[in-house]
């Protein structure tokens, strides 16, 4: 027992003494969600030393947070959440002077998420919700929601087992906004999915990744950050944004209100922002940073890439999904509709 | 009397449902396909692959020695908890005692993870590996306390007494004939205490600060962005590893009563 004890107080020490000799920036992001050799490459630039701590959930993440932890610089919450984190007085305004690369940021983006004028938070990573199908098994596609309906790939299609992601993709169908509060328009849309939902295998958010890769379903409803490795598998795969468009997600950047490391903070945002790491990162995550000034830096394969660079006329027309507060009850409620019916 | 065949396609069932999956994962841990769909091939790509993630192995370092420590810890102070609830239980002292010892099992574990986390903040403690550990040996007690508890229920107090009329002193019959009679207990309680703490993830990612992400935080969060066949390659090696260690036990047990 002695031992376990000593193992433990050695183990103390180290841990509180190699703190100090350099600075160091805590980075808490999503698992493998930046590419390691930038990471590298930042703390020998700048003489520091970077620890990356990882979530599951922005919901997690903001519990934690909010109850006070403490100790962490830049954090990697979705969108939706940063105007949580302000009103919670959780992050600090960034200072546009100390990030000049913020002038890369391809602004296609910034219209659609919440903070456009990047007061608090910097676009790091966009992934979208869009379909993938089998080129070799559904020819004569169509590039609109309307896949869904097609009786002749009954029982191989899935849709995700979200209730804001396919009442959503019915709403952009009709031309709703997939944030909408009226409930006509979402009586609309549950008829909508009630008869897509006769042709579905299942709501799916997991297994359709490899449902499609094995060639089980045909057509699937899912996120391009998996699509994208699916694709890359299997050469069948192909993958669109319904015209109508779809929900965006974009992942950002943000400084804590109690960063200790505020210069460096801010310097690690403006040298993930850099043109040649902007598009070094692309390559390893797979999601696209939506750097304008990086995209000529890409592999040729990773520009005309689908799942990357979907047309810019259906970007305008997706959105990002908001928390509607009491209004959600009106989802819920068709959700559970749509899923007891037989 | 022809015997029922019923309780052997029982026990196949419970069988396979438990090695089934385990046997799934460590042929996925070779399968050149990310999605684990169909084979597409015998590959070692994902073990080539966890060599050039240093941050796995780190957070499987930082786990294993959580771990170690926090089940030294709580088997000692389970171990005494254990023994204050057998001997004096019948106390009002110990009847407070004992609910404070049974609470943490019932407790759900985010409730607990959320309160253990207010209250280090509370206190002004940075949060970190040494929170984890405190997190950890708090629930671990409870399991070992009442592992104990129960081994202690089939024991013959005269043997104590005995030891003590032939002249032992308190600390020799402790020593002598309490520990050695408790020993499978006190070994059963590590286990349990070891096996609970390197799988925490709801309590440990709530007390967990910078610099102090485990391998369940880890693998949580490589669902969204990262390679779960990673995952599949290492739980395969450390199975292995498991394997081996009970090997080399029995092997040394074997040897030690002749």
């Amino acid at each position: 027992m002695k031992r376990f004890a000593l193992l433990g107080l050695a183990f103390v020490g180290i841990f509180l003494g190699c703190q100090k000799s350099k600075p160091t920036l805590h980075v808490y992001n999503w698992a493998d969600y930046l590419a390691p050799q930038l990471v590298a490459r930042f703390e020998k630039q700048y003489q520091c030393k970077i620890v990356i701590d990882t979530f599951d959930s922005n919901e997690a993440m903001y519990a934690k947070l909010k109850a006070g932890a403490t100790g962490y610089d830049v954090l990697f919450p979705s969108s939706y959440m940063v105007a949580l984190l302000k009103r919670e007085n959780l992050i600090q305004p960034l200072d546009h002077a100390l990030i000049p690369n913020l002038s890369n940021i391809d602004s296609t983006y910034l219209n659609i998420v919440y903070d456009p004028k990047m007061e608090y938070s910097v676009p790091y990573a966009v992934s979208i919700t869009g379909v993938a199908y089998l080129r070799n098994r559904v020819p004569n596609i169509r590039f609109s929601w309307d896949v869904f309906a097609r009786k002749d790939l009954k029982g191989r299609m899935t849709m995700l087992d979200d209730m804001r992601e396919t009442i959503g993709a019915a709403l952009k169908f009709l031309g709703y906004s997939l944030n909408t509060r009226n409930e006509q328009e979402l009586q609309k849309a549950r008829n909508v999915v009630l008869e897509w939902k006769r042709n579905l295998a299942k709501f799916e958010n997991e297994q359709y990744k490899t449902g499609i890769a094995s060639e089980e379903f045909f057509v699937v409803h899912g996120y391009s950050g998996d699509i994208f490795q699916i694709m890359a598998e299997n050469p069948n795969v192909d993958f669109f944004v319904p015209e109508e468009g779809t929900s965006l997600a974009m992942d950002e950047m943000v400084i804590t209100r109690t960063s200790k490391q505020v210069q460096l903070a801010h310097a690690f945002i403006n040298f993930l922002l850099d043109p040649h790491n902007a598009a070094e990162n692309i390559a390893v995550i797979n999601y696209l940073c939506p750097n304008r000034a990086a995209y000529p830096l890409l592999d040729e394969s990773l520009r005309r890439h689908p799942v990357l660079f979907p047309p810019k006329n259906v970007l305008a027309r997706c959105e990002v999904i908001e928390d509607l507060g009491e209004d959600n009850v009106k989802y819920t409620k068709i959700w559970d509709e749509i899923k007891a019916m037989q | 009397m022809k015997r029922s065949r019923f309780p052997f396609y029982i026990t196949l069932g419970v069988i396979v449902f438990f090695y089934l999956p385990i046997v799934m994962l460590v042929i996925h841990s070779f399968n050149a396909s990310r999605f684990g769909g169909r084979w597409m091939g015998f590959s070692l790509k994902w073990y080539s692959q966890l060599f050039y993630h240093p941050e796995i192995w780190q957070s499987l370092e930082r786990t294993l020695v959580i771990g170690i420590s926090a089940t030294g810890v709580s088997v000692v102070l389970g171990t005494l908890a254990g023994l204050a609830l057998h001997f004096y239980g019948h106390t009002s002292l110990q009847k407070v005692h004992y609910v404070f010892i049974y609470t943490p099992l019932v407790v759900p574990d985010i409730l607990m993870g959320m309160s253990l986390l207010l209250f280090f903040v509370f206190l002004g403690i940075g949060l970190g590996l040494f929170t984890i550990f405190l997190a950890h040996v708090t629930f671990c007690i409870s399991y070992v306390a009442f592992v104990i508890l129960s081994r202690l229920q089939d024991f013959d107090n005269s043997l104590l007494e005995a030891a003590r009329d032939l002249g032992a002193t308190s600390w020799q019959a402790t020593w002598r004939v309490l520990i050695p009679h408790l020993m499978p207990a006190i070994v059963a309680g590590a286990l349990l205490a070891f096996t609970l703490s390197i799988d925490d993830f709801v309590i440990s990612f709530f007390v967990a600060g910078p610099g102090a992400t485990t391998l369940p935080i880890r693998i949580y969060s490589m669902i969204k962005h990262g390679s779960p066949p990673l995952i599949n390659a290492l739980s395969t090696l450390m199975l292995f590893v498991t394997f081996i260690l009970i090997g080399v036990t029995q092997r040394l047990i074997k040897e030690e009563t002749p």
